[in-house]
């Protein structure tokens, strides 16, 4: 019944998949898709609302596109000393613990280079052929140039962040152990916010069945590949689906700290496999801006990858199968998550 | 000062002796040997239970299971990716439900593909429309 009413508002689409053991639902969310599915299917409505609480929480608190959220308000202020939410201050703790993680190629102190690059509104509101080109490039201040202590966070003048790199994952995250816990049952949850999967609970057998769906094929054939997820998470970063172009330029939104240009490498998508989905998010991007470096980087942090290059070839790392069907192995343990009161302020 | 050298908590102490209590101690150590060979029966006896479990488990996953992929590994595919449909039977390994469709997808940010399939003319004609809401990157 709770449900129905919920697909009845409009909120939630039922979606039918073939199994009648799980209950799977999408909605619009957060300026992508969210998608929730449920075992056993009459959790479904208590799911749905704990995952719309806490979208709705995440969107007022990380949006870089919402004028009354609260990192808008504190990009607006041009810098300074800011008391957060608990919220937020955990957004951004998980986003400066993913910067030092990845030694700074997931940086969320990009967001002056997006800006500055055009991506300063809701994508589908970009000019999608600007004629003029973009200021010149600068690097990204460093997440070592910000501060944060619990809920207190200081940063400089002319800094604005971006917690692309790890903000859906974190929602993924919190929302599938949000629904987890009003369900009452014993079953399953997983959350997809945006392709950016999280689960919790108990798993079908032998995982989650999850599509890598590489749709940005270069040859314009469809391909993909399934995948059970038994454990963890899986998040995928692609430099294909936000584009728009400057003075004859193509550009998208991942941009390299380095450079504050956007990411120059081989990959054109980045499928990474952790035990939460925030590491997941901020590895998938890390492994977009390495470049040619991602394959040694991602197999020291033995997490498993699949790896779709701009010539249509894909590398599998770390044990990602490379096979349909397959289980991804997801190694325990977070970079990003876990008792970091005091971070940055080294420069 | 080396914190770890000054550290004397958990060293055990020099034991007062006298003769009844080690009249006490010597009949207690003959149960304590009785029980002990006791107990080292029950733990090999407890110790082929469990391999004898964990060999018959072995054989069962094995016939389903794919083989193992090796950590750190690194394999190429062509072009085009992964082949789809080349999997075979997944492992049972937990206790919820038989799930055998995809339940959603990874994939770039927030751009939503819906593919229509039709017919025109005798041909299957495949539509793949995409749309990029805004927002959220990754």
């Amino acid at each position: 019944m709770l449900t129905a009413e919920l697909t009845a508002a409009g909120l939630w689409q039922r979606i039918a998949t073939g199994d009648d053991a799980v209950a799977v639902a999408q909605r619009a969310a957060l300026g992508t898709s969210a998608r929730v599915a449920v075992w056993p299917p009459e959790s479904l409505g208590r799911a749905l609302i704990a995952v719309d609480a806490v979208l709705d929480e995440l969107d007022h608190q990380a949006s870089r596109f919402r004028a009354d959220s609260e990192l808008s308000w504190i990009n607006q202020a041009g810098g300074g000393l800011f008391l957060l939410s608990d919220g937020l201050a955990q957004a951004i703790g998980v986003a400066l613990a993913a910067a030092r993680w990845t030694g700074a190629l997931a940086d969320p102190t990009v967001g002056t280079a997006l800006v500055s690059l055009g991506y300063d509104r809701d994508f589908a509101a970009i000019d999608p052929d600007r004629p003029e080109p973009a200021p010149p490039p600068r690097p990204a201040p460093g997440w070592e140039s910000v501060q944060l202590a619990g809920v207190m966070l200081r940063i400089p003048a002319g800094t604005r962040l971006d917690l692309g790199a790890t903000a859906k994952g974190l929602g993924s995250d919190r929302a599938a152990r949000a629904a987890m816990s009003v369900t009452g049952h014993p079953g399953g949850v997983l959350v997809g916010l945006g392709g950016d999967i999280a689960i919790a609970g108990i798993t079908p057998r032998g995982g989650w069945p999850v599509t890598v769906a590489d749709d940005s094929d270069p040859a314009g054939r469809p391909a993909g590949q399934l995948v059970r997820l038994p454990a963890g998470a899986i998040a995928t970063s692609s430099i294909s689906c936000r584009t728009w172009r400057r003075a004859g330029r193509t550009l998208h939104h991942i941009v390299d700290p380095r450079t504050g240009l956007p990411a120059d490498g081989p990959w054109r998508m980045a499928s990474v496999a952790a035990a939460t989905c925030a590491d997941a998010n901020a590895a998938a991007t890390a492994a977009i801006v390495a470049g040619h470096r991602a394959e040694g980087w991602l197999t020291a942090t033995g997490l498993p990858a699949r790896l779709a290059g701009r010539d249509g070839n894909v590398r599998y790392v770390g044990g990602w199968p490379d096979a349909d069907g397959r289980q991804v192995a997801v190694p325990p343990g977070t970079h990003v998550y876990g008792g970091t009161v005091r971070i940055g302020g080294s420069r | 000062m080396d914190p770890e050298r000054e550290y004397r908590g958990g060293v055990p102490l020099p034991q007062w002796e006298d003769p009844a209590a080690a009249q006490r101690t010597a009949l207690a150590a003959g149960r304590e040997n009785g029980l002990r060979q006791l107990r080292r029966m029950s733990a090999w006896s407890a110790a082929a239970l469990v391999v004898g479990t964990g060999a018959a488990t072995a054989a069962f996953v094995h016939g389903f299971t794919p083989a193992a992929q090796v950590a750190g590994s690194t394999t190429t595919a062509g072009a085009g990716g992964a082949a789809v449909g080349a999997g075979g039977p997944t492992t049972q390994s937990s206790g919820g439900p038989a799930v055998t469709h995809s339940v959603a997808a990874t994939s770039g940010s927030g751009v939503t593909t819906v593919t229509t399939t039709r017919t025109v003319g005798g041909k299957t004609v495949v539509t793949r429309a995409r749309s990029a809401p805004a927002y959220q990157d990754n």
